[in-house]
């Protein structure tokens, strides 16, 4: 399959000129044949209808969620809780609060169709210029970048920016049609930077990167889980299957990843955050990449519990477990947004793409997951996926105090106070020892003193009679002539 | 992030334990080890570069979960493949006739991809005779049938597994430098988009 055989066109045939509608004007096959006017007006009747049942879907789903979750804390109350499960529990419950949010934002911006469709066309001032903070700093390296690459690099940004001017009169066209455009931009691009300009594929590939990061930090608002697609409902499908199937266990998909080992279970952790990562990244090879990272965690992790490399099986089976122990915010509206606007050479052969595709594959398996899939019977699968029961509530016995990180740290802490409690009371016995000996030594003083006092008696002895003054003695003194007076002498 | 770039996408397709990570690890290491690995971080994904007739071409080389639970998704993995190892054991004979599937569905989804039957684990034949679970002739009469090629391979002893690639990456050389030079004529602008789009998860 060259490039070259994929391009495609609109083609438009003599038939397809005029509207369907017969009102005489010119006809569009981007409005499925009709002209502009009577494709809006055929637009918006199937647009209230589509907004009335994904309404209802919502209202259902978030219902059928309360209800579900209820029965399961019910359930789960019961019994003793192990901390993956409380983890579990916790991470849903976030989760929960982020579909409500957004779910009433959904709904909410679905309500106020035709002002929703103004104000996407003019969007607020301070929503823009938040916005653009980012996308002025991706236009900045972008514009930068394309300095290396002199001549082409003109040509490239000016073909963006013809693309992005197009984009924006396209907003109105189905998602597909867009993602189509963009493809065709892709493939004109690189097609372009080969031949004309002679550019070596490494520096081709580099390009369309930077070519791709530009145009989708501008698009991405637009085009990521639009409201004409059913993006939003498979996502909160997917979340919802996800949540029915807490009580899957490791055992269960045959996951080769010991989490008891503490390497192990760190790179479980970081698996995850990657995963969940991805829907905070506005470009889609920002995107690959986070699934990228998550898989070479995984890659560790089976590396450390089994010490041999991992088979295609293994990764899978592992990733399904991330998939499920994490998920994902929003999994189907950014695995569509990655497959409508990534550039496909990156996702047809390279390895984002694998790991890309192995992701399509775990959803795909988790949506599909039966019975048969975790080896359980029917009447089990069936009974797990009701919450009457739990697969660990069956069978007690294999509790082990190992079997979770929680129980082992109470043990570890009822270890360390049962040793505390000990020294504690060598201190106190010390402490009491040593009160003793201080009474001793008091009392021990006081008798010595006593002794002491008892051998050598206090005797007072009569005071000796007073010594006459010094110079009493002197009688002499009277005969003494006065002593010299100062005298004053006149003149 | 290891972005390399990659010309062609190879899938290993095939049962469990048929040996499709071994040939890989064998072709691509030029390992075969019983026992645990060490110092090596397995990847299901690897991108080999090679020469061929003064070209470098790289090979994305995709293993694939060949376990029955995964059978259902096995199509979107091959999507897009330029060429593809079919698999089987030759000491097993249940093995081969999964292939029959794999060969239908590739020729039926993927028009471009070339198809390459590889019976592994040739080795244990050595040992016994007797081990034989496919026969030769019929494979190859069935090789002829779907016009792919056919190899009989040991990860063990690296029998035939250079030779395997380097015929898929000589292959893709010759088939593509085919097709751009018929490719001249025109663009069918009434073509619409269909395989070209990566649409594995729509349904």
């Amino acid at each position: 399959m060259s490039l070259k055989s994929e391009r495609r066109g609109i083609h438009v045939d003599q038939s397809e000129l005029l509207c369907k509608k017969g009102c005489g004007y010119y006809g569009n096959p981007a409005w499925q044949g009709f002209c502009s006017k009577c494709w809006r007006e055929e637009y918006h009747k199937a647009r209230q209808k589509q907004i009335q049942e994904d309404w209802e879907l919502a209202e259902r789903l978030q219902r059928e969620e309360e209800e579900a979750y209820a029965s399961s804390q019910g359930t789960q109350g019961a019994q003793s809780l192990t901390f993956s499960k409380f983890e579990e529990k916790k991470t849903n419950e976030k989760s929960r609060k982020v579909t409500t949010v957004k779910k009433f934002f959904g709904a909410s911006s679905r309500a106020g169709t035709k002002k929703e469709v103004q104000e996407a066309k003019a969007p607020s001032p301070s929503i823009h210029r938040q916005a653009s903070i980012e996308t002025d700093r991706v236009s900045k390296e972008f514009i930068e970048f394309l300095k290396t690459y002199h001549k082409p690099g003109q040509e490239i940004y000016k073909q963006c920016k013809i693309f992005l001017d197009a984009m924006h009169h396209k907003r109105e066209l189905s998602i597909e049609e867009q993602s189509e455009c963009a493809q065709d931009f892709y493939q004109n691009v690189a097609e372009k930077l080969q031949i004309r300009w002679k550019v070596s594929p490494e520096k081709l590939e580099k390009a369309m990167d930077q070519i791709e990061k530009y145009i989708m930090t501008r698009l991405y608002k637009y085009v990521f889980c639009p409201e004409t697609t059913e993006d939003e409902k498979k996502d909160l499908a997917v979340q919802k299957r996800i949540r029915a199937l807490h009580w899957v266990t490791p055992q269960m998909l045959c996951v080769p990843v010991n989490e008891d080992i503490p390497e192990v279970s760190d790179m479980v952790v970081k698996a995850i955050t990657d995963i969940i990562e991805m829907d905070s990244k506005r470009v889609p090879h920002d995107k690959l990449a986070c699934i990228t990272k998550c898989s070479n965690h995984i890659f560790n992790a089976i590396k450390i519990t089994r010490n041999e490399p991992a088979s295609a099986d293994d990764f899978l089976q592992t990733l399904i477990y991330i998939v499920l122990k994490g998920n994902p915010p929003r999994l189907q509206s950014n695995i569509q947004y990655i497959t409508r606007f990534c550039n496909p050479s990156r996702l047809m052969s390279g390895e984002d793409g694998y790991y890309f595709t192995n992701l399509c594959c775990a959803v795909a398996f988790i949506e599909k997951l039966d019975a048969q899939s975790l080896n359980l019977s029917n009447e089990d699968f069936d009974r797990y996926m009701s919450g009457q029961t739990s697969p660990k509530k069956q069978e007690p016995e294999s509790w082990s105090p190992d079997v979770c990180i929680g129980v082992k740290q109470m043990y570890k802490n009822l270890d360390l106070l049962s040793q505390l409690n000990e020294r504690q009371e060598i201190i106190v016995s010390e402490a009491k020892k040593l009160e003793r000996d201080l009474i001793d030594w008091t009392d021990g003083i006081a008798k010595e003193v006593q002794d002491i006092v008892e051998k050598y008696p206090l005797e007072i002895k009569p005071k000796n009679p007073p010594l006459a003054a010094i110079d009493s003695e002197n009688v002499e003194n009277d005969r003494l002539p006065p002593p010299l007076q100062p005298q004053v002498y006149a003149g | 992030m290891s972005g390399q770039r990659v010309d062609a996408k190879v899938v290993m397709l095939g049962k469990e334990y048929v040996g499709k990570t071994s040939l890989v690890e064998r072709y691509v290491h030029n390992r075969f080890l019983v026992g645990p690995y060490q110092n090596t971080i397995g990847a299901a994904f690897v991108a080999k570069v090679m020469s061929v007739a003064g070209r470098t071409v790289t090979l994305g080389i995709w293993d694939t979960a060949g376990s029955e639970r995964y059978e259902a998704m096995s199509r979107i993995y091959y999507r897009g493949a330029k060429a593809a190892i079919v698999c089987y054991d030759l000491t097993d004979s249940s093995s081969f006739q999964q292939e029959n599937l794999w060969v239908h569905e590739l020729q039926n989804f993927e028009e471009h991809c070339r198809i390459y039957l590889c019976g592994t684990k040739s080795d244990l034949l050595d040992e016994d005779r007797r081990k034989r679970g496919v026969d030769f002739h019929d494979v190859q009469d069935y090789a002829d049938e779907i016009k792919a090629e056919l190899f009989e391979t040991s990860s063990k002893t690296g029998q035939n597994v250079d030779e395997l690639f380097q015929k898929v990456a000589e292959d893709y050389v010759h088939f593509t430098a085919f097709q751009v030079m018929t490719e001249e004529k025109g663009v069918d602008l009434s073509q619409k988009s269909g395989t070209y789009f990566y649409s594995c998860c729509h349904h």
